[in-house]
């Protein structure tokens, strides 16, 4: 599903983001991206849906060389890529619903699909008694469901996930991991940069730590350390 | 694709409401400057018609009467044709046909006036080009021609005419050149325009790539966002147009002081081309102002 050969990036000449990497992930798989902050976490994602491209090396998505990929296929990359992060990134002037239904008209869904299917993935998220609310009348737990609602709506075969429990609160933590979980027995592949170490410690999934750009361990099965 | 074209359309409007104020003020600095661009032609096309019969070195009319006998007018020529190459470098002869043919031309849609005339009561003329342009020596060549039989009156082209081309194309150039300025400048002011409705929507934006909506999808609202301020602010011009037409170049053509104005007119066909130039005008300006915006500050 993913697979990275020897790719490198740096954003300025004598600093690497991100050094050699080589890895591949299957498809269904649940993988940690662990390590200090600055270590690249960050930077494998975006290189995942094409935020950025390496300065060397090949990244394939779903078979594809994702490197060469013109710049108007992008957005069709990106439709099968779910995305979540540490700060939601909702739309604050629409409600849950509405900020759902977003990711589905901007990419041309006609208005029947987008009425049955909101619904449904608002159910499974566990907030269809929010629809009409506005964010900011959620509690954190409840913003990154809607966010993930956004990011799976559309069922992507990869969710990527940027420290998503980094602003919640440990109980609500384990909520949106359960969730997660959930999505990834769906079969979606679902890579999760993280420095929540009870986290990875309890799930025990494939674990990938980097430092200094540069990947110092993979493990099946992993913990935090 | 209707709910696809819908959703456009909403956000368009949003993008639209949300920054109403600075709309509006693209939109009138649109139409201003089409405006002069438009009243720069309505003037170059009103003197230009005003003085047609004075162009090419034309510097007096020997108008006949409309019953003159066709002996009178054979003397008129042999005279002309003798003096040609001396006092006379050139001269047309244009008969009640043409005379009839322009003056229709040049009043259409005057029905009532149109409706007095006929090809018979239509004076037959001779343009005179004189060698000499010499104020003093134009009159004394014209006022021999005055006590001929069957002369009606004699025009003169009068430096007043001559004032008033010169005058009235500088003006036009002034306009043209004050217009062109506000015209670069409505590009600029649709693209600071959209640059702002961009900026206001970057959380939008990012969700919108994120997700994978097409580079058209997110580019198009602010496209037609665009092209409604340079084309809502060309319609405004043409309203304003028509009045100056109606209005302004009609009193110039009634005023008794301007008598020489007399044809100070702007034709339909004239009218229509002018407006059509101001339309497409504001359609490439609003063209311009959103591509660059777009390519320039939306980044995909």
């Amino acid at each position: 599903m993913i697979k990275l050969e020897n790719v490198s990036k740096a954003y300025s000449p004598d600093s690497p983001a991100l050094i050699d990497a080589n890895v591949e992930i299957e498809k269904g798989e649940f993988v940690f991206l662990v390590g200090a902050s600055g270590s690249g976490k960050s930077t494998f994602i975006r290189l995942l849906n094409r935020e950025e491209r390496p300065t060397q090396g090949k990244v394939y998505v779903a078979g594809k060389d994702i490197v060469k990929l013109s710049s108007w296929k992008v957005p069709y990359l990106r439709r099968n890529i779910g995305c979540i992060f540490q700060d939601f990134r909702l739309l604050p002037k629409r409600t849950v619903a509405e900020n759902v239904a977003f990711a589905l008209e901007v990419i041309g869904r006609p208005k029947h699909v987008v009425d049955q299917q909101v619904p449904a993935i608002l159910d499974l998220v566990g907030l269809s008694e929010k629809t009409h609310r506005m964010p900011n009348e959620l509690s954190g737990g409840e913003q990154q469901r809607v966010s993930i609602a956004r990011a799976f709506v559309n069922r992507p075969l990869i969710l990527l996930a940027d420290e998503p429990t980094g602003n919640l609160d440990p109980d609500t933590a384990v909520g949106i991991m359960r969730l997660l979980d959930r999505i990834n027995r769906t079969g979606t592949t679902v890579v999760m940069a993280t420095h929540d170490r009870g986290i990875v410690d309890t799930m025990r999934r494939r674990v990938i730590e980097l430092s200094d750009g540069r990947i110092v361990r993979d493990q099946s099965g992993g913990q935090y350390r | 694709m209707i709910s696809k074209t819908r959703f456009l359309l909403a956000e368009t409007g949003q993008n639209i409401w949300r920054n109403i104020l600075l709309t509006i003020a693209s939109i009138l600095v649109v139409g201003v400057s089409l405006g002069l661009f438009g009243a720069s032609q309505l003037l170059a096309r009103g003197v230009d018609n005003a003085t047609a019969r004075w162009e090419g070195g034309i510097e007096f009319v020997v108008f006949m009467k409309s019953d003159a006998e066709q002996s009178q007018l054979d003397a008129i020529e042999t005279l002309l044709s003798s003096s040609q190459g001396q006092e006379i470098d050139e001269w047309v002869f244009v008969d009640k046909e043409q005379t009839f043919e322009e003056f229709t031309e040049f009043f259409a849609g005057d029905e009532e006036l149109l409706a007095t005339i006929s090809v018979d009561t239509m004076p037959p003329s001779y343009r005179i080009r004189p060698t000499d342009t010499n104020a003093g020596a134009v009159e004394a060549l014209g006022q021999t021609f005055e006590a001929r039989p069957g002369v009606r009156s004699v025009v003169f082209a009068a430096d007043v005419i001559r004032e008033i081309q010169n005058n009235a194309s500088r003006l036009t150039q002034i306009l043209l050149g004050v217009s062109g300025v506000l015209i670069a400048a409505s590009v600029i002011v649709i693209l600071t325009t959209l640059s702002i409705a961009i900026s206001g929507r970057r959380n939008e934006i990012e969700i919108m790539k994120l997700v994978g909506a097409s580079n058209w999808f997110i580019r198009i609202p602010f496209m037609i966002e665009g092209m409604v301020q340079g084309v809502v602010g060309a319609l405004l011009a043409l309203p304003a147009l028509a009045w100056v037409r109606t209005q302004v170049i009609e009193e110039f053509s009634e005023s008794d002081n301007l008598r020489l104005l007399e044809g100070f007119r702007v034709t339909d066909d004239e009218f229509l081309l002018i407006s059509l130039a101001v339309l497409a005008i504001g359609t490439v300006v609003a063209t311009i102002g959103s591509v660059v915006a777009v390519s320039r500050y939306l980044n995909v």
